[in-house]
């Protein structure tokens, strides 16, 4: 099939998931003003801060595979999240309660613990051969654990309610009231999905290998720095906000692979939406499964994502075959 | 024009290249010949960008490599890899046309320049039958051919080649050496090709250069090497016999069955 008619089909059902979301499991029992209350304050803003979170996460987990050659490459592999999660840990042990222009103490943290991490992972690279893939990598899964360990730590350490607080924050969440959060969060993965975008060729080279992207005239090194910085910061934005959430960035830029190609002309925006309508659905599964409870979005997330992705990947296996 | 002066290449302390001397127009047809390890590919690469000098300049057309950007760089070179990354989910027509790349902006569309190479590309190393196929489907030779057509997309005066046919089954090295001489008697493009095979060497190309553990040993006309007999020989640690082709007459070196001893 064309991949024009794939990607038509992705951006209709994201559109008609992003639409009907705020509308799923409304009661209609309720008077109309408190009714509109719940949708316009918090049933829109989450369905469209779960879309610009899974649209940011796709699109950074799609860059991150094809710069670094390797299916298992996400800003989570790298460290980022981990960091992210022991700045926020940091935050609730240490019973940190101010805000910096209305952010609050953990996400803010979290955002630092991003950055740091990246820095970190970048500069113990710099060691050796410069900026190989794969001692990037290594770096990065090595700093996650030690990272995982000291927010075991943190945990072990906290009483009770802390401790759930961290844990709670650890699996993700995207419940807010109001739409601050979302102008906070919106021009950085516009910002970053844009400068992707600009870089579609270059990400097109990049997966074919550094040698061949380098004599197309692609300055491999250039490019790489600043897409992993770009998207680190994205990812370090969203993580800080909604907590880690898992899967997204490595699996729907797969998905998205197999059903329209390797082309990153038409693989950026696919991802973007696929992710974006993705992450609704995985909310709005997450909040009226066993409703009026609510199960924490990471699992679903990667409850109904996996199995999925292992369908596919055998599907498109059987039928290569 | 293309040309490297006093060329060193280091690296984990140790010299891969050592003074290498070069100067090629658009029209010249240069072998790098030697044994395995003597530096002909990192000759290829650092020509290329991929790896850095430690000493030495190149010059590309008047400018020295460090002041042209990657971009710049690779409208007057290509270079086509000894191995290829089977595993390119691209089709044909898809990765032939990234070779436009250094010719694009951000913005620019695909345009009539663009068409023309690529169906020139495309022609010249007749691979219109599967430009819609999957390149991990395609056989070694097909494959070959699917990458210099790439290269070719790019248009530049000079083409790199790291042992393009050592995979190759006999008719389709044949055919790819065709293809390359033709590249470079009627449409002026300048090659630079890696090989291990003496004969080709000294039949098809004008110039050779003969590396050895990074220093060039011989340099000279392609039809001279053979003239000295003692040069293969200091080249590979083997000793070779000097015979006439049957055919062409051609004189041409087979390794000797008899080992080698200093």
């Amino acid at each position: 099939m064309k991949p024009v008619y794939i990607f038509s089909t992705i951006a209709l059902t994201s559109l008609v998931i992003l639409l009907t979301a705020p509308y799923l499991g409304l009661s209609t029992t309720l008077d109309s003003e408190l009714a509109s209350h719940i949708l316009m304050q918090i049933r829109i803003p989450r369905a469209l801060l779960a879309f610009i979170v899974g649209a940011g996460l796709a699109v950074c987990g799609l860059v991150f595979q094809a710069m670094f050659h390797n299916p298992l490459a996400t800003p989570f592999t790298l460290g980022v999240a981990s960091g992210a999660s022991l700045g926020a840990a940091l935050a609730v042990f240490f019973g940190l309660s101010f805000s910096f222009f209305g952010i609050d103490s953990a996400s803010l943290l979290a955002f630092i613990g991003a950055l740091t991490t990246i820095s970190f992972v970048y500069g113990l690279s710099r060691f050796g051969n410069g900026f190989s893939p794969e001692v990037l990598l290594l770096t990065g899964v090595a700093v996650s654990f030690f990272f995982t360990s000291l927010i075991l730590l943190t945990q072990y350490l906290s009483d009770i309610a802390d401790s759930f607080k961290i844990l709670r924050w650890l699996m993700g969440s995207l419940s807010i009231v109001g739409y601050d959060d979302i102008w906070r969060l919106l021009p950085i993965v516009t910002l970053v999905i844009g400068l992707v975008c600009f870089f579609r060729r270059e990400l097109n080279l990049l997966t074919a290998g550094d040698e061949i992207a380098l004599s197309r005239g692609v300055a491999v090194k250039k490019v790489r720095y600043l897409l992993f910085f770009s998207t680190s910061i994205c990812i370090g934005a969203i993580v800080a906000l909604c907590g880690p959430i898992g899967f997204v960035g490595m699996m729907v830029p797969h998905i998205c692979r197999l059903l329209i190609g390797q082309d990153h002309r038409w693989l950026i925006p696919a991802s973007c939406l696929f992710g974006g309508g993705f992450l609704i659905l995985c909310d709005a599964v997450a909040r009226s499964a066993i409703a009026p409870a609510e199960i924490p979005v990471g699992v679903i997330t990667t409850l109904l994502g996996g199995p999925f992705f292992l369908w596919l990947l055998i599907r498109s296996r059987t039928h290569n075959s | 024009m293309l040309c490297t002066h006093h060329l060193t290449v280091e690296f984990a302390q140790k010299k891969r290249l050592d003074d290498i001397n070069l100067q090629l127009e658009p029209h010249d047809y240069l072998c790098i010949i030697g044994p395995n390890g003597a530096g002909k590919s990192t000759l290829l690469k650092t020509l290329m960008g991929i790896v850095s000098p430690s000493s030495g300049n190149i010059i590309i057309a008047d400018s020295p490599l460090e002041q042209l950007s990657q971009r710049q760089l690779a409208r007057h070179l290509s270079y086509v890899a000894q191995s290829h990354n089977q595993h390119l989910n691209f089709t044909v027509a898809e990765f032939i046309k990234m070779g436009r790349y250094p010719h694009h902006g951000v913005f620019s569309s695909w345009e009539t320049a663009d068409q023309t190479a690529f169906d020139n590309a495309v022609a010249l190393t007749q691979t219109e039958a599967f430009l819609s196929r999957q390149i991990p489907t395609l056989s070694g030779g097909e494959c070959q051919r699917v990458m210099i057509a790439a290269a070719l997309c790019q248009q530049t005066p000079f083409l790199l080649l790291d042992e393009p046919t050592s995979f190759l089954d006999p008719r389709h090295q044949v055919k790819v050496h065709q293809l390359i001489q033709n590249l470079n008697q009627q449409h002026q493009v300048g090659i630079i090709e890696v090989t291990h095979d003496i004969n080709h060497a000294v039949q098809h190309s004008q110039q050779i250069l003969a590396l050895k553990s990074g220093k060039a040993i011989w340099t000279g006309q392609a039809t001279d090497f053979l003239a000295s007999p003692h040069l293969s020989e200091e080249l590979y640690d083997q000793h070779f016999v000097l015979t006439k082709h049957p055919e062409t007459g051609q004189q041409i070196a087979l390794p000797s069955e008899q080992g080698y001893s200093r």
